[in-house]
C-alpha cells in the first residue's frame, strides 16, 4: 500500500485485492442481514416509537394533541409526586415479592429434590400457581382477602393477628401485603423449578464423597450446593428482579394502584396513565424512566457478576 | 491400617438381590482388587463397606469394629470414585485439605500434609489451580492426594482410571501399586478390567451376579481358574472353550483321558477329578497352551480366519469343530487365510469343565508346579 498512497493511484492488480478484501468484509454482513432486519423491525422500531412518544403530547381525547413537547414530560415528573412514592413503592414491592418467592422457592426445591412417594405428582403440581392466568389468581386473592365472601380475614382474626375481620386491601398501610402476598405464591414455582433443575444437575459422587471426608448436611448445603447453584442464583433473581418491577397485572386487579396511590408501582402508574387519564405522551415518559432504571440495574448485575466470575479464575 | 472383614453381607432392593451372602477377609496392608462384569456388584460392596449404602444384613467390620450403622466420616475410610469427585470450586490444595479443615486439624498441620503428599504425587505446582484447569491424570492424582492426606485406616478404590486413556491408565496403574507399598495402607479396589485386578492385586475377588466366584492370588486365579466364568474373565486374549464329552479310553482302547469334541476327533487331557465315561465336559484352553504343529502328520485340522499381528507375538484365529478359537504364537507365521493347519493342546495345562456345573474339575495328580506358568 506503500507504493499505492505515493502514486495516489491504486495499481490495477492492487486494485482488484482491495475490491476482494472490501467484499470479504461485506459478506458476513450479507448473510445475517435477514436477522438484523427483523430484530430491527420488530425490537427496535417499537422502542424508538415508544420512546419519541415521551418527548410529544399525545392525548387521546385532545385531537390537537402530538406536538414536540421536548422535555417538558420530565420535567413534571421530577415534581409529581404521585410518581416519586410509586418508584418506592415498586421497591417494596419488587423486594418485598422476591425475598419470599426466592427463599420460599428455594426451600420447596430442596424438599423437592428428596426421593419420596409421588414426588412426580408434587413436582407437577408445584407449577400449578405459574400455570394460572394472573389476571383470574388476582381477583382470586383480592376475593380471599375479602372478609365479605373470603376467608382469610376470618383465619387472621382466630389467629389473633386481626381485631375484627376486615379487608387489608382498603388499608393504606397493609394493602400493598395483599398484591405481595399474591405475587409470592404466583412466583414461587419459577424459583422452585429453575432451583431444582440446577440442583439436580449436581453431581451425586460429591455429596458422596463430602460426607466420607466428614461434612454435616449444613456443611455440604455451603461447600458444594451453594457454589453449584451460585449462578442460577444470580440469573434468575436479575431476570425476576426486572419481571416483578414491570409486573402490574396483580395490583391493577385487586387494588387499581389504591386505596390513595398506597399500592401504585411504577408500571400500574405508566397504565393508569395510559388507559385511565388517557395521557399515552407522559405515561411514555414515565416507562422511559423505567427502562433506563432497570438498564441501569441490568448492567450493573452483568458488571458484578463479571467481576466474580473474573476473580472465580 | 486396619483389616476388613465381611461376614455374610447381603443387599437387596426391594425383592432384587444384589448380593447373595458375601465372605470376605482382608488383611491389614493387603491391596484387594474386586472384579467382574458391570451388575456384578462388586461396586455395591465397595460402597457398603463406605457407608454409602445400607448392608441389608451381614456385618462389615473395620479394625474389628463393626461398621453396620456407622456414617461414612466416621469409618474412617477415604474414596477415590471414577469421576474423582473433586469439589469444582475449591482450588487443588482445598481439595485435599477439606477433610482436615473440617476436623479442625491445626493449619500448620495441615500445609505440613498437603506439602507432603503433593511432593509424593507430584502435585506441588498445581496447588492453587481450579480441578477444571487439570488434566484427567491430574485430577486423578489430585483424588488419590485428598484420600492420602487423611490417613485413613483404609482406601476404597471406585474403577478409579476408567476415564483415562490406556497409557496413562497403564502409568496410573503402576503408581497407584508404588503409593500402595509406600504407605502399606489396606486397600479395596473396583474395576472391570481383568489387567487391572491382575497386575495390582495381592488377592483377586472375582465376583459374577453377586456371588464370590473365586479368590485367590493373580497367578493362582490365571492357573487354576474355579469355574467357566473366571475362566473367561480372566486373561486377554480369553481362554478357548470346546464343548466335548469326557472318554476314558483312548483311540486305541488304552487307558487314558480325553475329550471327544463334535467334529470327532479326540483331545488328551489329564484324568479329571470325578468325571465318568461320557460326561459332558467343556475343554478350556488358554490361547498360549495351544500350539501349530510344524506339519500335518500331527494334531488335529483347523481352518485359519484371520491373523493379527501385535508386533511381540501373533494372535492366529482358526476354526476347530466348528468353533472360533484363538491360538498366542511367538513366532511370525505367514498363513493365508482360509488355509488348513494342524494344532495340538498342552496336555498339562488345559482345563476341563463340567458343562453342567460349570465347575472345573481339576487333575487327579496336579502336574509338577514348576511346570505350570
Amino acid at each position: 500500500m506503500t507504493l499505492a498512497t505515493q502514486t495516489g493511484k491504486l495499481p490495477v492488480e492492487r486494485r482488484g485485492v482491495f475490491s476482494k478484501k472490501l467484499s470479504g468484509i461485506l459478506e458476513p454482513y450479507l448473510y445475517v442481514s435477514p436477522a438484523l432486519v427483523l430484530i430491527i423491525a420488530v425490537m427496535l422500531m417499537p422502542l424508538i416509537l415508544g420512546l419519541s412518544y415521551a418527548f410529544r403530547d399525545i392525548r387521546i381525547l385532545n385531537p390537537f394533541s402530538g406536538g414536540f413537547v421536548g422535555m417538558a414530560h420530565f420535567q413534571t415528573l421530577m415534581s409529581d409526586q404521585a410518581f416519586l412514592g410509586a418508584l418506592a413503592n415498586t421497591a417494596w414491592w419488587t423486594f418485598g415479592s422476591l425475598v419470599f418467592q426466592f427463599g420460599l422457592g428455594l426451600i420447596l426445591a430442596l424438599l423437592l429434590n428428596r426421593a419420596f412417594l409421588g414426588r412426580g405428582l408434587i413436582q407437577a403440581l408445584v407449577f400449578l400457581p405459574w400455570a394460572v392466568p394472573t389476571f383470574l389468581s388476582g381477583l382470586n386473592w383480592a376475593w380471599m382477602f375479602n372478609p365479605v365472601v373470603g376467608p382469610l380475614p376470618h383465619w387472621m382474626t382466630s389467629l389473633g393477628l386481626m381485631a375484627e375481620p376486615y379487608n387489608i386491601l382498603s388499608d393504606p398501610d397493609l394493602a400493598m401485603w395483599g398484591p405481595i402476598i399474591a405475587n409470592i405464591w404466583f412466583g414461587i414455582p419459577f424459583f422452585a423449578i429453575t432451583m431444582l433443575a440446577a440442583l439436580q444437575s449436581i453431581p451425586k459422587e460429591l455429596y458422596e464423597a463430602a460426607s466420607i471426608d466428614g461434612a454435616t448436611t449444613r456443611q455440604q448445603f455451603i461447600s458444594i450446593t451453594l457454589p453449584f447453584l451460585a449462578p442460577t442464583i444470580a440469573i434468575t433473581l436479575m431476570l425476576r428482579t426486572i419481571w416483578i418491577a414491570n409486573f402490574a397485572d396483580l395490583i391493577v386487579v385487586m387494588t387499581k394502584g389504591g386505596p390513595a396511590d398506597s399500592t401504585q408501582i411504577v408500571a400500574s402508574y405508566i397504565f393508569t396513565q395510559a388507559f385511565r387519564r388517557l395521557d399515552f405522551g407522559y405515561a411514555s415518559a414515565i416507562a422511559a424512566v423505567l427502562l433506563v432504571l432497570l438498564l441501569a440495574y441490568a448492567l450493573s448485575v452483568i458488571a458484578l457478576r463479571r467481576a466474580m466470575t473474573h476473580s472465580d479464575n | 491400617m486396619a483389616s476388613i472383614e465381611i461376614a455374610n453381607a447381603r443387599k437387596s432392593y426391594g425383592a432384587v438381590d444384589v448380593l447373595h451372602g458375601i465372605d470376605l477377609d482382608i488383611s491389614d496392608g493387603e491391596f484387594i482388587v474386586l472384579v467382574g462384569p458391570s451388575g456384578c456388584g462388586k461396586s455395591t460392596l465397595l460402597r457398603m463397606i463406605a457407608g454409602l449404602e445400607d448392608i441389608t444384613s451381614g456385618d462389615i467390620s473395620i479394625a474389628g469394629n463393626v461398621v453396620n450403622d456407622l456414617q461414612p466420616k466416621d469409618r474412617d475410610i477415604a474414596m477415590v470414585f471414577q469421576s474423582y469427585a473433586l469439589y469444582p470450586h475449591m482450588s487443588v490444595a482445598e481439595n485435599m485439605s477439606y477433610a482436615l479443615t473440617l476436623r479442625k486439624t491445626a493449619k500448620e498441620k495441615i500445609a505440613d500434609a498437603i506439602t507432603n503428599v503433593a511432593d509424593i504425587l507430584g502435585l506441588s505446582a498445581l496447588l492453587e489451580r481450579r480441578p477444571k484447569a487439570l488434566s484427567g491424570g491430574q485430577r486423578q492424582r489430585v483424588a488419590m492426594g485428598r484420600a492420602i492426606v487423611r490417613k485413613p485406616q483404609a482406601f476404597l478404590f471406585d474403577e478409579p482410571l476408567s476415564n483415562l486413556d490406556a497409557r496413562l491408565r497403564e502409568q496410573m496403574r503402576t503408581e497407584i501399586r508404588k503409593l500402595h507399598r509406600r504407605l502399606g495402607a489396606t486397600s479395596v479396589y473396583v474395576t472391570h478390567d481383568q489387567i487391572e485386578a491382575m497386575t495390582m492385586a495381592d488377592r483377586i475377588v472375582a465376583m459374577h451376579d453377586g456371588i464370590i466366584q473365586q479368590v485367590g492370588s493373580p497367578v493362582e486365579i490365571y492357573d487354576h481358574p474355579a469355574n467357566i466364568f473366571v475362566a473367561s474373565f480372566i486373561g486377554s486374549p480369553a481362554m478357548n472353550f470346546l464343548e466335548g464329552t469326557y472318554e476314558t479310553k483312548d483311540d486305541n482302547g488304552a487307558d487314558g483321558a480325553g475329550i471327544r469334541l463334535s467334529d470327532g476327533s479326540l483331545v488328551a487331557v489329564l484324568p479329571a477329578r470325578g468325571a465318568t465315561n461320557n460326561q459332558a465336559v467343556t475343554l478350556g484352553a488358554r490361547p498360549e497352551h495351544i500350539t501349530i504343529a510344524p506339519d500335518a502328520n500331527s494334531g488335529l485340522a483347523a481352518r485359519i480366519d484371520l491373523i493379527e499381528p501385535m508386533g511381540l507375538s501373533t494372535l492366529v484365529h482358526a476354526t476347530l469343530a466348528g468353533k472360533p478359537i484363538k491360538i498366542f504364537t511367538m513366532d511370525r507365521p505367514d498363513y493365508a487365510v482360509d488355509s488348513t493347519i494342524h494344532v495340538s493342546f498342552d496336555m498339562e495345562k488345559v482345563h476341563v469343565f463340567d458343562t453342567k456345573s460349570e465347575l472345573r474339575l481339576p487333575p487327579v495328580i496336579e502336574p509338577h508346579p514348576g511346570h505350570r506358568d
